[in-house]
């Protein structure tokens, strides 16, 4: 029973909405070589998720998302520190560190449960379908329309400014980061500013699609689009694009098989990439057995 | 045989910097004249791409200091160039020939402003010096080693600086892109621009070089090429290398490579 009626649009738009913004920063943490530290952000941000909720109150509170911020630049900076001054290999720093702060933010749930209304699986997997009706009531008692919604537009909005501005900034960095420095590009600050905007999306985010499933959309969506192109503007677009695809896919096969929305985009998601893997190495195999032929009859 | 000069380029007092506690570099002491194609020799391990890092403050040193153009290092940024070598970043990197040769522009352009006609022109030009305008739309990935070279250098040659740190530029680069790329150097050097390269081929070092910087850990010698290259100073430089030092000591037996007997 397929239908297009107010309630999957929004999901869909808020999902695309979501998407775009982890696939717009995904794409300067993956060519940054970066993609498993938003993974650790994405769950280093519990901690002061917990604690902006129990100095706020509530779950929509400003402090939440200082709170989160905080804490994403913090594990940026632990990781940064145990590899750099420690010499701890980069995949075991992100998980001492990402592991650790998450542990500390599921403890911090369990010692306030009687004053936040939080539960792990919220945090984690998040619940989009219950997004129609969860609306922002201004003051007046008058309905602006689903709260995540704006929180995703806003949070979109913030993402395209930010690489507007930074373009040039990020590109550099990400390929160069010593020449960068050499010029007086303040690469260390940039790296942070991307770290915060990651955090700032990660919890943005979490309500509807879950802090696992926004590592998905900040890794797959890049990747998988990365295997089609080599130019970093249409790098940029194709990453866009498969963010809106798998959002609509998505909510329709979550809607015919009656699942969850969120899981069923990042299973679209993972699907579109495997099919392009096996697509590109494919070509590739055939380029090189049709360069192998001749060789291989004038022997 | 340290020669300090006069009205210095580039100073570089005392400079020791260590790695884990070890030393890589020992009370480097030197000093370089303006616009002088300056070579850097030493064997591998020698400390000559620390040296460089250290001048640029890629490294923080444990001792000692860096003067450019009489200034600190943060004031004069960008009056100085950069070529890392091809090995320190990833190639498959989703940009253009232009696009990472317009990267040289972006220190003078300064945050948040995008290059725009003038940069593009300006590293259109800098892609010709280095015979590469054909390749101006090609992405970096499908470049050849030598190419990837040529690239940095004309990266390098974007950022219009006086003082230019080039970090191995001829590693890959056949023998007549090199003889090019080094005529460039030269006639840039007559314009007054000061160039300093780590060099791993003694042979044409001998020939292209005005100024010769010989390093072990410690300084063994920096001076005009006709006072510094003999056999001494070399075996210093490349001693307990067996293989190396009779390398080194045949291309000094041989007559035309010596510049002590031209």
């Amino acid at each position: 029973m397929m239908s297009f009626d107010q309630n999957a649009f929004l999901i869909i738009f808020t999902a695309s909405l979501i998407a775009i913004s982890c696939g717009l920063l995904g794409v300067f943490m993956m060519l940054r070589k970066m993609s498993m530290t938003g993974d650790a952000i994405s769950h280093a941000v519990l901690p002061g998720i917990v604690i902006g909720f129990f100095i706020s109150g509530s779950q929509r509170g400003v402090e939440v998302i200082v709170g989160a911020g905080l804490l994403g630049i913090i594990a940026t900076m632990v990781i940064d520190f145990l590899r750099k001054k420690a010499k701890v290999q980069l995949d075991a720093s992100i998980g001492i560190t990402f592991t650790l702060l998450f542990a500390i933010g599921i403890i911090l749930i369990n010692l306030l449960a009687y004053k936040v209304d939080l539960d792990q699986e919220c945090v984690l997997y998040g619940e989009i379908a219950y997004l129609p009706i969860d609306l922002w009531i201004t003051k007046a008692g008058f309905s602006m329309g689903p709260r995540i919604t704006w929180l995703a537009l806003l949070n979109l909005l913030l993402v395209i400014t930010f690489i507007l501005l930074l373009f040039k900034e990020l590109k550099l960095t990400s390929f160069d980061e010593g020449f960068g420095l050499v010029m007086g590009i303040p690469a260390g600050g940039i790296n942070l500013a991307l770290m915060s905007m990651v955090s700032y999306t990660t919890v943005s985010s979490f309500e509807a699609v879950g802090a696992i499933l926004v590592v998905a959309l900040l890794v797959v969506p890049p990747a998988t689009a990365f295997l089609w192109t080599k130019n970093i503007k249409s790098l940029i677009q194709l990453t866009v694009l498969i963010g809106i695809g798998i959002s609509i896919i998505g909510y329709y096969m979550a809607f015919w098989l009656d699942s969850s929305i969120a899981g069923m985009i990042v299973s679209v998601a993972g699907l579109v990439f495997l099919v392009s893997a096996v697509f590109n190495s494919k070509k590739y195999k055939f380029k090189s057995g049709t360069r192998l032929e001749p060789e291989a009859l004038s022997s | 045989m340290i020669q300090q000069v006069q009205n210095p380029i580039l100073e570089i007092h005392d400079l020791t910097v260590s790695y884990d506690q070890s030393p890589v570099l020992w009370n480097i002491d030197l000093s370089l004249p303006e616009g002088k194609l300056v070579g850097i020799l030493g064997p591998n391990g020698a400390g000559k791409s620390t040296l460089i890092k250290a001048i640029m403050g890629l490294v923080d040193p444990s001792g000692g200091y860096v003067r450019i153009f009489d200034k600190e290092l943060d004031l004069v940024r960008n009056r100085i160039s950069y070529v890392p070598q091809r090995e320190s970043v990833d190639w498959n990197f989703p940009a253009s020939v232009l696009d990472v040769v317009q990267m040289g522009t972006y220190g003078r352009l300064g945050l948040f402003k995008r290059p725009g006609k003038k940069e593009k022109q300006l590293a259109l030009d800098c892609l010709e010096k280095v015979g590469m305008t054909a390749f101006a739309k090609r992405q970096i990935s499908e470049l050849s080693g030598g190419q990837q070279q040529r690239v940095f250098i004309a990266r390098a040659l974007a950022q219009e600086s006086d003082l230019y740190l080039m970090d191995e530029p001829f590693a890959g680069v056949d023998m007549a892109t090199e003889t090019a790329i080094f005529q460039l150097l030269q006639e840039m050097t007559q314009e007054g621009k000061t160039i300093l390269v780590v060099h791993h081929d003694i042979h044409s070092a001998m020939k292209y070089f005005e100024w010769i910087i010989m390093l072990n850990l410690h300084l063994v010698a920096s001076g005009p090429k006709s006072e510094v290259v003999n056999e001494e100073l070399l075996r210093k430089t490349y001693g307990g290398k067996l293989n190396l030092l009779t390398k080194v000591s045949d291309l000094i037996r041989q007559q035309e490579f010596n510049p002590l007997k031209n």
